[in-house]
């Protein structure tokens, strides 16, 4: 690479008055440069336009070919268009990735439609199978119910699922939620954007550009019957190797004349790489879950034992003011992290949108909640407000509201559909990851006592040690589908925490193991708590969540449709 | 109440720049809606400078430079469609390894920026010197099948008449040279007699040793659009994308092809299928070739090949006269031990049965490069200017005549052939080559030998697009080319059409065109007066069609590149005075052949074995190909385009049967270490029944691959046999393979 920047620039051309370039005297090499920058293809091979355009009509010199590939009239009410792919002419030539990304003006390396590759039938008999697809336009799309600021929408007349680019703030929920795969993100612009059918162009009456550039004439619009979808979904396969479309009923048909055998699987079937660590995501669940751990902690120690020591009613519920300054602390850290994870967080305001169907909409409403309650008490204690009745309220509201963040940060990842996240493991891992962070967190206030009450901290302890147990325990129980005999999407993430990410694995039961079960039990059984324990328990208690939430993201096998081979 | 729209665009953005990105503005010329911000002003149509098929694409100018491109909807080869390569063909020539300056080695080894001055004084310099001291023999080129015809053309000239050297090949060695050879034996010349509405217009098309799906995916089009429901009869020992569309499906056994079509041949005699009016009146040899079919009965082909005696009795009753047969072959059988033979014994079942000269029949070879044709004919190379002898004295005179050149000039024995080019450097008889736009370090076959040899040259100068190809990379002295589209000049596809290209792009930095290259090399070397009417590439197409005069391809009747542009293609012959040529023509409709006595000959000889079978410690038979539509043979350019980089896989991998994978232990997806005679190399596995057992699969773009091919050449074509290698194949532990650094290292 030093080799080309140290390269001598193109010679300037010099040029006459009347903009011809000055040739005489030149070398033979200087003439052969300056001739070799002047292009005369427009010249002399420019085409006339009005000899090739078609006579009658101004449609596209390409409407020969496309004509039949579309429907003869647009969708009526109860229908809409949809992609359908003749996998008998899909050999496999991959065109139409090529004139989507080329016709649409998509920037270098973005595609929207992908093809793939099944593979499988017998030595006797064998089968491949190539098969390109774009977005399904699914009656039900997953993006569209997740995203939480409503950038998607079902055109109501055409029924093609939009996305408006200029209303995604970039959280790419979206990418995650759709079964397959369609959504890209584009990182440059901060936004997701996917296949609209070419809408600009069958408004036109135009084919979309896949349709057009297929040689094989593999891929055609149709205008298809949404109750018709429906029935299709409930009673026949979609393709071998994509996710059951029952969950978002897509529209595209596969058709074949030929049997597809049983035991067709994707190329990439057995390509286990580890998926992206989305490190902001990591980060914002882990720290809200610290952060609310530490508030559920503190009232249910307070409300148990109050600072003396003995039983108190709830109404009496107080923390002390650095703990309530930190956990409030770690909240705000932990939405700052959510924030810098969009692509766009200036319009993070528009969150809220999706209230009604977005898990992602009702955590920010659910942690803004907690975020603005745990201010106030934060405040309060720091100044020594006196909330008098209403510090109950205040303390039942902030468990509540963190707690149901809490609830609804597993559900977002419940709703992708994803095994490896499915809603109670998600939970579970949640919820315990707030009692175990909350219980280590706590811990380190009571040592950055003066006189660390000798009953909070064997109460912590035990609720440490017994949460990190289950907690832990509950993580390495999917290592048991190993022993799966067929190639189950569990096995392969327990595959790749024992393979791609073993040492990230392991250095997560090892951080839990000594900071959340060996240390508090050494502390149960009569060792001196001080503040270099409590640090001990805390850091290794963080480093074991954070490396616990990486693998949440790593180990996670995404549907998506079959893939080409990966080598 | 309604909020205000700026409110509601706040809080519900509709659009918005973002959105107006990607929006898009009714066609102009006839192209249909494209993106705002890539609306052309004017257009032009040129031929793609990938492979054979010679697709036209639409190059989209604006203000005289192209933006963007689509397939021609209205040129008579690719009717609108085009393959990721040619959607992708702009792109790449904006890579950033784009050699554009001259780099020549200094005293260190390093490689450093010159002037084109001091590279072209120091190249004439260097090869005049070894000229001087060993001779016109002791310089060679390898040229390619991708540069323009009067590119071709005038490294030739230069090359043998203007700086006195003999010897030089091309690429095209590798691709079609035994299609060539085969035609020129049976026909009398090198004349494929196709064209490609041959494919819409069969009634039984037959595939040997060709993928169309993904080699040709343009062909596979017009494969499509007949609308005979052709039976398709796929003869390769893979199922591939093509073998899955056939309608049967013969899995034949590697290097097996001799004998399966001299059954075939023998049956249809048995049987009475043949046409004895056709083979009486437009054939000699059939006496000879009947005794010499004797013992190929059925069941002996059926045990040599591997298939069943019914799927060759179906594909027998399929051949018989009556139907429209045609018979289509690529690399699989050009590159193969006994390929010319092979093409041959195809050939001699379109004769048997006069499958040739009608719509839908011919023995019918899809070559590769897209100008494979311009190179066979005008390379000046293994042939004389325009298909002739250089061992032939009226040939010479004729073409000394023709180009006002002194007769002496011209080389009065023939070139070394590619193989023997590389064996005359390791023979210390070759001191300097000049290798222009093809990548032997990557491409020729048992790499290493390869590899040594280049390394061995007293100067080795590259003429390239790319400063990092695996040539250029060992040049003492590299010249930064122009690519296709940034030049001019006409290819001629695998149907005999010429097609023309236009310079739309600017070249990077100071690379110049190919031509510009010869042309200022000659003022160097100082070649003459002869050497001044080759001035341009139309001066030169022009020099092109008088050489062409009187001989099979003439192409007089072609006024220039205008007419060319104009006529979308015009295939050769084209005499002057041809009007109203019609857009699909094929050859011997008339059963007149080009031998003084106007008959095909029937050309066979008995199969010689496979020369490197499996053994027991090489129990696998090494298969190569290509692997998608999206690559293009050693990748230099099409690694270019993020696009096509996403359509295949990014590291080389090996595809083998699960039974012998589970036999081996190799689970898929595992690190495996293939290992031939020569060389080995490490590979992913990839299970699938679509190879056979005892066979594994590798693509052919990846560097590693020709490590393990065997050198092995047809006797008359000098193709190398790439297809057929023993090899044994073992998995990789984890810690192996994280010390073995040669994967993925270029």
């Amino acid at each position: 690479m030093s080799l080309l920047e140290s390269l001598p620039k193109p010679l300037p051309l010099p040029v006459s008055a009347d903009a011809q370039p000055v040739l005489e005297g030149w070398s033979l090499i200087d003439r052969l440069l300056a001739e070799q920058q002047q292009l005369t293809a427009v010249e002399r091979f420019s085409q006339d336009f009005s000899t090739l355009s078609t006579t009658t009509s101004h449609d596209p010199a390409q409407a020969r070919y496309y004509a039949a590939l579309m429907p003869a009239s647009p969708p009526g009410p109860l229908e809409q268009y949809a992609f359908e792919v003749d996998l008998d002419r899909c050999s496999g030539c991959k065109a139409c990735v090529t004139a989507c990304h080329a016709q649409n003006g998509l920037d270098e390396g973005e595609t929207f439609r992908q093809v793939g590759l099944l593979v499988g039938g017998t030595s006797a008999l064998p089968v491949l199978q190539h098969v390109t697809a774009a977005c399904h336009h699914c009656l039900e799309p997953a993006c569209a119910t997740a995203c939480p600021v409503n950038a998607y929408e079902k055109d109501p007349a055409t029924g093609l699922v939009i996305h408006l680019d200029d209303q995604c703030f970039g959280c790419q929920y979206c990418t995650l939620a759709c079964p397959y795969d369609v959504p890209q993100y584009h990182a440059a612009k901060g936004i997701v954007r996917k296949c609209d059918m070419c809408q600009q162009r069958l408004a036109q009456n135009e084919a979309p550009a896949c349709v057009q550039a297929c040689p094989h004439e593999a891929i055609r619009i149709r205008v298809v019957q949404r109750q018709q979808v429906i029935d299709d979904c409930e009673t026949s396969q979609f393709l071998p190797g994509a996710y059951d479309p029952q969950f978002t009923l897509p529209t595209t048909t596969y058709k074949s004349a030929r049997p597809l055998p049983r035991n067709l699987v994707p190329a990439d079937f057995h390509d286990i790489t580890p998926a992206h660590i989305h490190w902001s995501l990591v980060w914002m669940l882990v720290l809200t879950q610290l952060s609310v751990g530490t508030f559920v902690v503190e009232f249910w120690l307070t409300s148990r034992w109050g600072s003396t020591g003995e039983w108190l009613p709830l109404a009496a519920v107080q923390l002390g003011h650095v703990s309530a300054v930190t956990a409030w602390l770690i909240g705000q850290l932990a939405l700052g992290a959510a924030t810098l994870h969009l692509g766009r967080p200036h319009l993070a305001f528009r969150a809220i949108l999706g209230l009604r169907h977005s898990w992602l909409s009702r955590e920010i409403v659910a942690f803004g909640l907690f975020a603005a309650l745990s201010s106030l008490y934060a405040a309060g204690a720091w100044w020594s407000w006196n909330f008098a009745a209403w510090g109950n309220a205040l303390a039942v509201s902030i468990v509540v509201s963190g707690l149901l963040g809490v609830f609804c940060s597993a559900m977002i990842y419940e709703f992708t559909q994803r095994a490896y996240w499915s809603g109670m493991a998600t939970i579970q891992r949640f919820l315990g990851s707030t009692l175990v962070s909350g219980a280590a967190i706590v811990l380190l206030m009571q040592a950055t006592t003066t006189s660390p009450s000798e009953l909070s901290v064997t109460w912590l302890s035990r609720l440490l040690l017994w949460s990190s147990v289950w907690k832990l325990s509950s993580e390495l129980l999917v290592l048991r589908h190993l022993r799966d005999r067929s190639h189950s999407v569990l096995k392969r993430s327990a595959q790749l925490l024992t393979g791609a990410l073993r040492l990230l694995l392991s250095l997560r039961v090892v951080c839990s193991l000594i900071g959340g079960v060996l240390l508090p039990t050494w502390v149960l059984n009569g060792q001196d708590f001080t503040l270099g324990m409590g640090f001990a328990i805390a850091s290794l208690v963080f480093a074991g969540e954070v490396a616990e939430r990486c693998l949440f993201f790593a180990a996670v096998i995404p549907h998506r449709m079959p893939g080409g081979v990966r080598s | 109440m309604k909020l205000p729209a700026l409110a509601t665009d706040w809080l519900h953005a509709r659009t918005g720049p973002l959105t107006r990105e990607l929006l898009l503005s009714p066609g102009e010329f006839g192209l249909g809606q494209l993106p705002v911000l890539r609306q052309p002003d004017a257009t032009t149509t040129m031929v793609c400078g990938y492979c054979s098929t010679g697709c036209g694409l639409k190059v989209h100018l604006r203000a005289g430079a192209a933006i963007g491109l689509t397939p021609d909807t209205n040129y008579p080869v690719n009717l609108g469609m085009a393959c990721p390569k040619g959607w992708e063909a702009l792109e790449v020539l904006q890579a950033s390894d784009r050699a554009t300056v001259p780099l020549l080695r200094d005293d260190r080894g390093q490689p450093q920026p010159v002037t084109w001055d001091t590279a072209l004084k120091t190249m004439v310099t260097q090869f005049r010197t070894l000229k001087d001291k060993h001779g016109p023999e002791s310089v060679a080129y390898l040229s390619t099948g991708q540069i323009p015809t009067e590119e071709m053309a005038l490294l030739g000239a230069l090359f043998k008449f203007g700086m006195g050297f003999v010897h030089a090949d091309a690429n095209t060695r590798q691709c079609m040279a035994t299609a060539a050879v085969a035609y020129k034996q049976a026909f009398g010349f090198d004349a494929p007699p196709l064209t490609y509405a041959d494919l819409e217009e069969s009634e039984v098309l037959v595939f040997v040793g060709a993928n169309p799906c993904l080699a040709h995916p343009i062909l596979w089009e017009r494969v499509l659009r007949n609308r005979h429901q052709p039976e398709i009869v796929v003869i390769d020992p893979r199922r591939t994308e093509t073998a899955m569309a056939a309608t049967l499906h013969l899995p034949i056994a590697p290097k097996s092809d001799l004998t399966l079509f001299y059954g075939l041949a023998r049956e249809l005699l048995q049987r009475g299928w043949i046409d004895p009016e056709y083979i009486g009146k437009n054939t000699s040899g059939f006496e000879a070739f009947r005794e010499f079919l004797q013992p190929y009965s059925l069941e002996l082909t059926a045990a040599e090949t591997g298939l069943s005696l019914t799927d060759l009795e179906r594909t027998v009753a399929l051949l018989r006269p009556g139907r429209r047969v045609s018979f289509w072959w690529t690399m699989g059988i050009n590159q193969s031990h006994e390929g010319v033979r092979a093409a041959q014994a195809i050939i001699n079942l379109a004769l048997l049965c006069g499958h040739m000269g009608q719509p839908g029949t011919g023995a019918n070879s899809i070559t590769g490069q897209c100008n494979a044709m311009g190179s066979r004919l005008f390379s000046n190379t293994t042939n004389l200017l325009g298909g002739r002898d250089f061992l032939n004295p009226q040939h010479r005179a004729h073409v000394a005549q023709t180009l006002g050149m002194d007769e002496s000039r011209i080389p009065t024995q023939n070139s070394l052939a590619y193989h023997e080019i590389l064996e005359g450097i390791l023979k210390g008889q070759i001191r300097g080559l000049w290798v222009i736009a093809t990548n032997p370090a990557h491409s020729w076959i048992n790499q290493n030998y390869a590899r040594d040899v280049l390394s061995r040259l007293d100067f080795l100068v590259v003429q390239d697009m790319y400063h990092t190809s695996e040539t250029a990379q060992r040049a003492h002295l590299l010249l930064p080319a122009a690519g296709w589209g940034e030049k001019e000049g006409t290819f001629i596809n695998s149907e005999r059409r010429l097609g023309v290209t236009h310079k739309v792009c600017h070249a990077p930095g100071q690379a110049l065109a190919d031509f510009s290259i010869f042309r200022a090399i000659g003022e160097y070397w100082g070649c003459g007066d002869w050497w001044n009417a080759w001035s341009s590439p139309e001066a030169v197409f022009q020099i092109l069609k008088r050489l062409s005069a009187g001989q099979p391809c003439d192409f007089t009747g072609i006024q220039d590149y205008t007419h060319l542009a104009a006529e979308g293609g015009i295939q050769w012959p084209c005499p002057v005075g041809l009007t109203d040529i019609p857009r699909e023509r094929r050859l011997f409709a008339d059963g007149q052949y080009f031998h003084p006595d106007g008959k095909a000959r029937f050309l066979f000889e008995a199969p010689r074995p496979m020369p490197e079978p499996a053994t027991e410690q090489f129990p696998l038979i090494l298969l190569t190909g290509r692997g998608t539509a999206a690559q293009w043979h050693t990748q230099t350019r099409t690694s270019k385009s993020a696009v096509l980089r996403k359509l295949y896989p990014e590291k080389i991998y090996v595809e083998i049967n699960p039974r012998d994978a589970s036999a081996l232990k190799i689970a898929p997806r595992q690190m495996v270490r293939v290992t031939s005679q020569r060389g080995e190399l490490l590979a992913r596995a990839f299970p699938t029944p679509t190879v056979a057992a005892g066979q594994i699969f590798i693509p052919m773009h990846y560097p590693e691959t020709n490590r393990l091919t065997d050198a092995v050449f047809d006797p008359y074509s000098k193709q190398p046999s790439y297809k057929a290698c023993a090899v044994r194949i073992e998995p990789v532990t984890a810690t192996a393979h994280a010390a073995a650094s040669n994967y993925a290292s270029p």
